[in-house]
């Protein structure tokens, strides 16, 4: 298998009026082509922050990038903005939580979609047009044609994440950066749009990158999941052996923490007690120590490495769930 | 799905909350009407947890603000202990309002970004007048500790500080403010993290045992209302489809759509992924909902039947009511 | 506290400046404006005794100016307190109340929008100010007086429409439902939570307005019907036009003075909009 992005050591830090906010925390990643790996975490785990950064859409004066991101063979740090930017839409492309935000509010359906058609692939106007429409019938819009010429308003949620996928897949990308490209929709709408994603995954033979902070979402989408948290991957598994063993105590109380139908009704749920630490001054010990059920005084004081078991499962804890490594 | 009938109304002195026949509707301009409830029966019984649950657009939210006559239903009654609200003059709605309390979705909006949490919480106090001062200040006090928040840490700062959750204990303190004796929580933890959603679930169980609370809570998502509630009612655009206890809805569902809600559900287990047919498309305009079933555009069972009559609730096991021609039995 | 930039000190610093003059430049030790230096016709600025020099009439014109400042600050800030408090008043209760009471408002400002302000605040002061015997001279008081309720006129629409705007926006937010099923009345639903979030975006436009004031009192005096006798900026502008080739600075000083306060209420408008987006962003 090929990989198609690779990153190392990524680090990204805000210079924020109290101090350096350390967002990401050297975080490698391999993406092989054609696989779907799934990022996991809560809000401010640094999940969003360390797509944007792998997609070198991170720009700023305050922002610290450091570590290498290489795509398709060439370090996208190393490139002109110009370049990255010739990625985009045949490379990588990118799918977002709010599809309502994410679309021009005053441009057609239609405008929007052939936009990257005539620019990027060089089409023709009407080629584009025609084109379009083949997009809207792949992403399950039913009247494709009506839809070219209504308003982003016009739709439902659902429909605007179809939309929003038509534009991405357009240029047939390589990449795809799925933002929590749900969580705004119902669980019925939800379910249509992660089986499009699988189903168009296969059709355009396209890598993915699903960013979630739902276990859940995860489990049927992805082949291999890293959990973040506190900036950094706390547990990086393929996806069968990580819902079959997890062995960060993190991903495990995650895991319990999600309401479930077949949740006894009437008993309490489990949750993670306590927050995310401090971003710009976080201890010196494992970040989730002060949650932690199995905490113990190690814990506290030694940051433990990110470090593999046989299996090439990787986790970063001093005593993790089901024994020594 | 999607029928009318009282035959889930309960006839005991537990009962609350009673609706019966509501129906809201808006006028959109260009003499359009979006039918947004049509006649939806249910009750309440007192300490009782029911639970509202569809897609976007179903008419939950508008359901649970009409209870509260935010606005005023087009037709039928809301009786609330012995008191039809619907028939009450603004003044004296204004004061039956204080024993119901709403608990809203989007966390960060439903409280003024210019006033601190103390006053937030005040504020409810003041405008009914009560407690003096140093009175208000102890129950803000105890409001806040029992949410699970600090209040020394929180009283001077304003909602933008907080992230989505805190923003939703704070709403809670507030709602509590008052000694409601009935919460209507609508989607409170759709707009927070998975990891967020059972701590502030576990808070409302905690809360409602601690006020004595009834509670109607509304929610797109199966998966979230099965720890709280004690009966579940499904809706779709604007009709009851089934009711029935979750234990009973859960296991095995008899309506078609209810089925579809509950396989639309994430499974944490990538062994044991959803092979069946999911629902397909999106419902309906509310503007002109389909003649007979409201459901039968989108349902594998629909019949000719479906589209000439409307089903109506009947009980195909004890507890269970399901609107429909061909349930899942 | 946010650091502020140059523009921003020196806007903050001559407004300072106006308003001085505005309330406390009768006690400067200057001789009235009105003061006629008959060996100083038209001197140039910075000579002795004259810091801005004379016009042709030998009229002081730092003395000038600074009466002109109370004259046209006067004016634009009561016009804009009175249009903005009238024109929220009725923005904030059409979006409030919706329905029928708002279609009749919107096409009121509408109107009053599509009317262009000068045109208007012309005819308003032609019909208002103008005395039936011609021989007869209208007193300054009265031509104020118009001038006032002339510019107040112009600006209700325009603050009244940004108050409808804001008001519509805050009035969807969920607390104001939360705030009702709390038992609140309307009118203090109005008092306490709409009119606080409304109150910054409509300060942020009054800024720019007190501008729109300023022009157009100073337009109305160079075509005539504004204050008589050279009492404000546009007045001494009027004046000063006729000395223009023999003593330009006659017109330069109160130029000077109307559009660096124009710049400064844009400016200042401008910084406190931005100070807005820049909190709504978060909320």
């Amino acid at each position: 298998m090929t990989t198609i992005m690779s990153i190392r050591d990524l680090n990204v830090s805000f210079d924020t009026p109290r101090g350096m906010l350390e967002a990401v925390r050297g975080v490698d990643l391999e993406i092989e082509a054609g696989t779907s790996i799934g990022i996991v975490g809560e809000s401010g785990s640094g999940k969003t922050v360390m797509s944007r950064a792998a997609m070198g859409l991170l720009q700023g004066r305050n922002v610290r990038r450091t570590g290498t991101v290489v795509y398709d063979g060439q370090e996208l740090t190393a490139m002109t903005r110009e370049q990255v930017r010739n990625t985009f839409g045949t490379g990588m492309a990118m799918i977002f939580q709010d599809p309502m935000t994410a679309l021009n509010p005053v441009r057609r359906i239609g405008s929007q979609l052939s936009e990257g058609l005539r620019v990027r692939l060089g089409l023709s106007k009407k080629a584009a047009s025609a084109r379009s429409k083949e997009l809207l019938d792949l992403v399950h819009i039913p009247d494709a044609q009506a839809m070219l010429h209504k308003f982003p308003y016009q739709l439902s949620g659902g429909m605007r994440q179809r939309v929003m996928i038509a534009i991405a897949i357009a240029c047939k990308p390589k990449l795809l950066f799925a933002d929590e490209p749900t969580t705004a929709l119902d669980v019925t709408v939800q379910a249509q749009i992660l089986q499009l994603l699988r189903e168009l995954r296969q059709e355009l033979d396209m890598s993915m990158v699903l960013v979630t902070h739902d276990l859940g979402v995860v489990a049927g989408n992805t082949d291999s999941v890293a959990v973040m948290y506190a900036g950094e991957v706390v547990e990086y598994a393929t996806t069968k052996k990580l819902f079959a063993g997890m062995r960060m105590p993190y991903t495990e109380a995650l895991l319990q923490s999600i309401p479930k139908v077949d949740h006894p009704s009437g008993k309490r749920l489990s949750v993670i007690a306590g927050r995310l630490p401090d971003p710009i001054d976080r201890g010196a010990g494992c970040s989730f120590a002060p949650r932690c059920q199995y905490v113990q005084a190690k814990c506290h004081t030694e940051h433990p490495p990110l470090e593999a078991d046989p299996d090439g499962h990787l986790f970063r804890c001093w005593f993790p769930i089901g024994g020594a490594k | 799905m999607a029928g009318s009938g009282t035959a889930h109304m309960r006839n005991t002195t537990d009962v609350v909350l009673s609706v019966r026949d509501l129906v809201v509707e808006f006028r959109v301009g260009q003499g359009r009407v979006v039918k947004a409830v049509s006649g939806v029966s249910f009750d309440v019984c007192k300490g009782e947890t029911l639970a509202i649950v569809g897609e976007s657009g179903c008419g939950k939210t508008t359901l649970g603000k009409a209870v509260l006559q935010l606005p005023p239903p087009k037709s039928g009654e809301v009786v609330f202990e012995g008191t039809d609200l619907t028939q009450l003059p603004k003044e004296n709605l204004r004061s039956a309002r204080t024993s119901m309390q709403m608990i809203f979705q989007d966390p960060i909006s439903s409280l003024d970004p210019r006033m601190t949490v103390s006053r937030l919480i005040e504020e409810p106090l003041e405008i009914w007048d009560r407690g003096n001062q140093q009175e208000r200040a102890e129950r803000i006090n105890t409001l806040l500790n029992n949410v699970g928040l600090e209040p020394e840490l929180v009283l001077s700062r304003r909602s933008y500080e907080f992230s989505g959750g805190q923003c939703q204990r704070i709403s809670i303190a507030r709602a509590l403010a008052l000694d409601p004796r009935m919460l209507i929580c609508d989607e409170p933890v759709s707009a927070l993290d998975v990891s967020i959603q059972a701590q502030i679930l576990n808070l409302l169980q905690d809360m409602k045992d601690r006020y004595g609370l009834t509670m109607i809570f509304i929610s797109h998502d199966l998966a979230v209302v099965k720890a709280v509630s004690n009966r579940v009612m499904v809706m779709y655009l604007g009709k009851v489809c089934e009711v029935a206890p979750p234990d009973v809805l859960y296991a095995k569902p008899a309506h078609h759509y209810t089925k579809a809600l509950l396989d639309s559900v994430p499974i944490p287990d990538p062994t044991r992924q959803a092979t069946v047919a999911l629902l397909q498309g999106e419902p309906p305009s509310p503007m002109n909902p389909p003649s007979g079933c409201r459901f039968r555009t989108r349902c594998p069972a629909a019949s000719a039947l479906c589209v000439e009559q409307e089903p109506q609730l009947r009980e195909v096991a004890p507890g269970q009511f399901v609107a429909c021609h061909h349930p899942i039995l | 506290m946010r650091k502020f930039t140059i523009p921003t000190w020196f806007s903050i610093s001559w407004l300072g400046l106006m308003f001085f003059f505005t309330i406390f430049g009768w006690l400067l030790p200057f001789k009235s404006w009105t003061t006629v230096f008959e060996d100083d016709l038209g001197v140039a600025p910075f000579s002795a005794g004259h810091l801005f020099g004379t016009d042709t009439n030998g009229y002081d014109l730092l003395a000038s100016v600074v009466s002109g400042t109370r004259m046209s600050i006067f004016i634009a800030i009561t016009a804009v307190g009175l249009g903005g408090l009238i024109g929220s008043v009725l923005g904030i209760t059409a979006a409030f109340l919706r329905g029928k009471v708002d279609t009749v408002m919107v096409t009121l400002f509408n109107v009053g929008l599509s009317v262009p302000n000068l045109v208007l605040a012309l005819a308003l002061v032609s019909v208002l100010a103008t005395n039936l015997d011609i021989n007869q001279a209208v007193p300054t008081w009265r031509r104020v007086m118009v001038l006032i309720i002339a510019l107040t006129i112009v600006i209700i629409p325009i603050l009244g429409r940004i108050a409808r705007g804001a008001t519509l926006s805050w009035s969807n937010r969920e607390f104001v439902t939360a705030a009702r099923s709390m038992g609140m009345r309307d009118r203090n639903i109005i008092i306490r939570h709409i009119v606080p979030n409304v109150l910054p975006a409509l300060i942020a436009v009054g800024f720019l307005a007190i501008g729109v004031v300023i022009i157009a009192e100073a337009a109305l005096s160079i075509l005539g019907v504004g204050i008589p006798d050279g009492a404000s900026w546009g007045g001494m502008i009027a004046r000063g036009r006729n000395d223009l080739e023999y003593a330009p600075h006659v017109l330069y000083v109160p130029l000077v003075f109307l559009a660096l306060t124009v710049i400064s209420t844009n400016h200042l408008g401008d910084v406190i909009r931005s100070g807005l987006d820049r909190r709504e962003s978060k909320v």
